[in-house]
């Protein structure tokens, strides 16, 4: 079971990974989420659901070119896969679906 | 990383200079997976650099250790992750992987320690608090060891020290003026000689209202080339050389011109001197026991206290005016006391005088430390410090090791069903160190807090500034991994052997006994080394605090209580005459009294003294004091025989102590009222004999003593005054000196506490003792609770039986309560002689000093026995109540 479902934090992760297209990678990953949630994030959890994504097939990584300001060290950067896409587009489907189908009547009752 | 990455990277770290803590990111490399070492190492760096610009470099690199611990997670270290296709994951244990292996070894010890709560609980706790104590004392004696290492060469820097060896030997810091003059022109070994004389609380001001109190030194210009006092602006080479010019430091720049540029600006410093700043000095370290921030040149000192340089003989020297040199390289300080000293000694002093000046060389990482010669403190505290440190971690590892091998047999299944199927005895051996670790760790982590948050209140006990940052502190930072691995493999190694020698069938059955289970006895001895540490630190304590009360409450012979002491700026007579007038007119004033230091002091000036009509001196030297004719009626100084010193400005008449009546080998202290004695080369006569009184601390046998009138010495004014309406009184007495003095600063302190700085570092250590020995106690009692309620649980169908067979309660407290009593005893044999031994040794260095009685061991066993007595019953109330039913219904 655990192996295709798709978490919560997982799916944030790889909706930030489709945003950043072309430029995703774990501090990019980090700043856009920490700007975004109001919660604190750490670098540990972030790598950590990356690299399930990545076990899970949700997405692809390359490394870039050892870059100075990063002591000489290269980037990891992730794009998302067809299965990844996949994966995204059907939490959506689920989540619209759950939408539709709250009755007018259960929001708001107390107003 | 391949080569090239690695130059490029050092080739980085050399451009920028601000790189994230070194041992951090080699921890990383070290336990990172290769495959994603670059990507997190590269990651951390980028926020480090980022979170330098945004929070400074401190909270940058706490954040990148911060994020480092968070990374940790066997992700870290693993093989690149399978694609995932089945729903089960599985670690591959059949391939013997190292870094598998840890990571199921941490695995299991987290199970392990979160299914055993409180003993995980007890054991972080007593370590943690163990460790604290050892970080703690582990910085002071650091910081205390690091004075004044920060000079270049300090191991070639010497101060000359002179020793009086009269009948009695008597040591000086200071030298006779003329020494470094005589030593540079004459010996060519120094590469530098600088004299200094150090002034206190000097009043220096830029206006009226802006003046302080401050400490200033004159010094000869190549004391700034012994000394590592890096000058930030001015001319090095013609510093302190012109006459009138100063040098200060930056704090004394801020606090009197605030952002103005100091250079150029005029200080006064008392009513006589007027200098021009021409050179700011860097702020002192606090390592360094030479505290003065304003230097003046040596020639000044003439202008400023010509009594300090009055001759240039050498008959004569005083403490604050000492002589640095720095050796050439190559010159030895042995062969510097052993010819070259005493060639001066010969060279300058007639042939009596020659024997009694001798001169010998201090090195200056001795100036912390000798009591001899004003040091701060002694190392043998230190010492003291450093083993009680190290008592409190071994209690914490016995509480470990006494809690482990008591669990042994609970964890004796486990350990059989793992031999069974195929554990080697090495495994598990690995598998209890892992455990430790990871409790040490956490216990270590949390000491750092406890230490980080005590230290504020240490650094203000001994007014000094520690600070524990184990990122920046090297030594600290392999001190706390030392005490990592030490503490884990102490702690961890001998339970770890047990636990891996069961005999894989006998566990499985349940049938190892406690025998088997290994170190019952072990235990005992240890249990017995902790309850033995407790009672040498509580006798300690009780036999510290009662010489301290002892020197506190004892009579000095003289009155201490509700006497008001005031310096005085100078000794004008129209000016004591007003002062004393005015102030004996104020209501609460009982009397007034002018001296130059009150009865009791740490230093006192001693001189030669000739006897009436004897023609030699004599060969003891005399301490001297100057106080007026209300002298003894203030302290209320007893007369034995003769009367009073009269009323007068100059030396006419000495009051003598019995300790020099004695000394000068009468009979009667009535033979000498009336005689004549040359005292300091002032003839007086003898007019009366006080008892002896405690002039020094209780650490010096009362010596002998004259007490005369000399106006032109007076420094002080004591008063005795009602202690009713104190406040008003004092306020008082500031109208009076501030109108009288209008450029000073007004300052009072009452006489007793001037006594209680006789002991100052005393009562400090007794507090710092005091709270080990409290810690101490804690943990062995943490320790006891864990080994009774493991005791209990053992024993829990032994209880049942013996109450369904009619035992009683309190028999059944007993069944717990005899064998720690044993104990107990056990350790007061061993703490009683070896407390009496250290204790006498302290205690030797008072003359005046407390008896060991058999009570203070009374009391010491005593509270130990209450506090054990507290703790066993806790628990074994509770097993003792348990109904039988339960325990015995399993069968």
């Amino acid at each position: 079971m655990k192996g295709t479902q798709l978490g919560e934090l997982e799916e944030i992760v790889l909706l930030t990974v489709a945003l950043l297209y072309n430029d995703a990678y774990g501090v990019a990953v980090l700043e856009e989420l920490s700007s975004r949630l109001e919660r604190p994030m750490s670098l540990g959890v972030v790598h950590r659901t990356l690299q399930r994504l990545e076990e899970k097939g949700l997405v692809h990584s390359r490394f870039s070119e050892p870059i100075a300001e990063r002591g000489g060290r290269s980037k990891r950067l992730f794009t998302i896969t067809l299965a990844g896409e996949q994966a995204v587009q059907e939490a959506r489907r689920i989540r619209n679906e759950l939408w539709d189908g709250i009755p007018k009547t259960a929001f708001g009752r107390l107003t | 990383m391949n080569r090239e990455n690695k130059d490029h990277l050092q080739n980085h770290s050399k451009r920028s200079g601000i790189q994230p803590p070194r041992w951090a990111e080699q921890l990383l490399i070290r336990i990172t997976a290769p495959y994603i070492r670059d990507e997190v190492l590269g990651d951390l760096h980028e926020l480090f650099q980022k979170r330098v610009h945004r929070y400074g470099v401190t909270k940058a690199q706490l954040l990148y250790v911060l994020e480092m611990l968070l990374l940790f997670h066997p992700r870290l270290w693993r093989k690149p992750g399978q694609p995932i296709h089945t729903d089960t994951k599985q670690t591959d244990y059949s391939d013997p992987n190292l870094k598998t292996m840890i990571s199921n070894y941490v695995k299991i010890a987290f199970r392990k320690l979160n299914r055993h709560k409180s003993y995980t609980l007890i054991n972080v706790l007593s370590l943690s608090l163990g460790i604290a104590g050892a970080i703690l004392t582990f910085t002071l004696v650091k910081y205390h060891l690091s004075f004044d290492t920060f000079h270049a060469d300090y191991n070639r820097i010497y101060r000359i020290t002179t020793e009086l060896r009269s009948e009695k030997v008597t040591y000086s810091t200071g030298v006779p003026n003329p020494m470094g003059e005589a030593f540079k022109s004459g010996y060519d070994v120094a590469e530098k000689v600088g004299r200094i004389g150090f002034l206190k609380e000097r009043v220096v001001s830029v206006s009226p209202q802006k003046k302080f109190k401050e400490d200033v030194a004159f010094a000869d210009s190549d004391l700034l080339h012994i000394f590592n006092f890096p000058l930030l602006e001015g001319n090095p080479r013609t510093a302190l050389q012109e006459r009138n010019t100063a040098l200060i430091t930056q704090r004394i720049a801020k606090k009197y011109f605030g952002d103005n540029d100091p250079i150029g600006q005029l200080l006064r410093i008392d009513s006589s001197l007027v200098v021009t700043i021409t050179g700011v000095l860097q702020n002192l370290p606090a390592t360094t026991d030479f505290h003065t921030e304003i230097y003046l040149p040596y020639s000044n000192l003439q202008d400023h206290s010509p009594w300090m340089v009055e001759k240039d003989w050498w008959l004569g020297f005083n403490k604050e005016m000492q002589c640095f040199i720095k050796l050439k390289s190559g010159v030895s300080a042995a062969m510097v006391d052993s010819n070259i000293l005493p060639a001066i000694s010969a060279k300058y002093y007639d042939k009596e005088n020659a024997k009694i000046f001798q001169f010998k060389l201090q090195p200056l990482l001795d100036v912390h430390f000798n009591p001899k010669l004003r040091g701060y403190m002694e190392k043998k505290n230190l010492w003291t410090f450093a083993l009680i440190g190290f008592f409190l971690v071994v209690t914490a590892c016995v509480n470990f090791i006494n809690l482990a091998t008591a669990q042994a047999l609970d964890r004796s299944r486990e350990i059989g069903v793992r031999k069974a199927l195929g554990s080697q005895r090495g495994a598990l051996f690995w598998q209890f160190i892992t455990e430790t670790a990871l409790i040490a760790s956490v216990a270590l982590i949390i000491a750092l807090g406890l230490a980080y948050l005590v230290v504020p209140t240490i650094n203000q006990w001994f007014d000094i500034e520690l600070a524990i940052n184990p990122l920046t502190d090297t030594y600290l930072f392999t001190f706390l991994l030392g005490l990592l691995l030490i503490v884990t493999f102490c702690s961890g190694a001998y339970p770890g052997l047990i636990l891996a020698r069961f005999q894989p069938v006998l566990a499985l059955k349940g049938k190892l006994s406690q025998q088997s289970a290994g170190g019952f006895s072990l235990r005992r001895g240890l249990v017995v080394t902790q309850f033995a540490i407790s009672q040498l630190l509580i006798i300690g304590t009780l036999i510290i605090t009662n010489q301290l009360r002892y020197s506190e409450q004892a009579n000095m012979g003289f009155q201490k209580d509700a006497i008001v002491i005031l310096p005085m700026p100078d000794n004008q007579k129209s000016k004591i005459t007003t002062l004393g007038a005015q102030l004996s007119a104020m209501a609460g004033v009982q009397n007034v009294t002018f001296f130059d230091s009150p009865p009791a002091t740490e230093f006192l000036a001693s001189t030669g003294i000739r006897y009436a009509s004897r023609v030699k001196a004599e060969s003891f030297n005399i301490s001297y004091k100057t106080g007026d004719d209300q002298f003894v009626p203030t302290f209320k100084i007893p007369i034995l025989a003769g009367r009073n010193l009269a009323s007068s400005d100059t030396v006419r008449e000495y009051l003598l102590n019995e300790a020099a009546v004695k000394a000068l080998g009468l009979a009667s202290l009535q033979d000498v009222i009336g005689k004549t004695a040359t005292i300091n080369g002032q003839l007086g006569t003898i007019v009366g004999v006080m008892k002896n009184f405690h002039f020094k601390s209780f650490r010096i046998a009362i010596e002998p003593l004259c007490l005369t009138t000399r106006r032109e010495m007076y420094t002080s004014c004591g008063i005795k005054v009602n202690p009713t309406n104190l406040k008003a009184t004092l306020a008082g007495f500031e109208k009076v000196w501030t109108t009288l003095y209008p450029s000073s600063i007004y300052m009072y302190r009452f006489l007793d506490e001037d006594i209680d700085r006789l002991y100052k570092l005393d009562s400090l250590l007794l507090r710092l003792i005091q709270w080990f020995a409290g810690i101490a106690i804690f943990v062995g009692c943490l320790g006891l609770y864990g080994l009774v309620s493991f005791m209990a649980d053992q024993k829990k169908k032994e209880i049942g039986v013996r109450k369904v067979l009619g035992a009683s309660t309190s028999g059944i407290l007993w069944l717990f309560g005899k064998e720690f009593s044993r104990l107990l005893l056990l350790a007061f044999v061993l703490a009683a002689p070896l407390g009496w031994w250290s204790m006498n040794k302290w205690l030797a260095s008072f003359v005046y000093r407390i008896e060991i009685g058999p009570d203070i061991f009374l009391l010491a066993i005593l509270i130990t026995f209450l506090v054990a007595l507290l703790t066993v019953s806790l628990r074994s109330v509770k097993a003792a109540l348990v109904n039988p039913i339960k325990s015995l219904r399993a069968e």
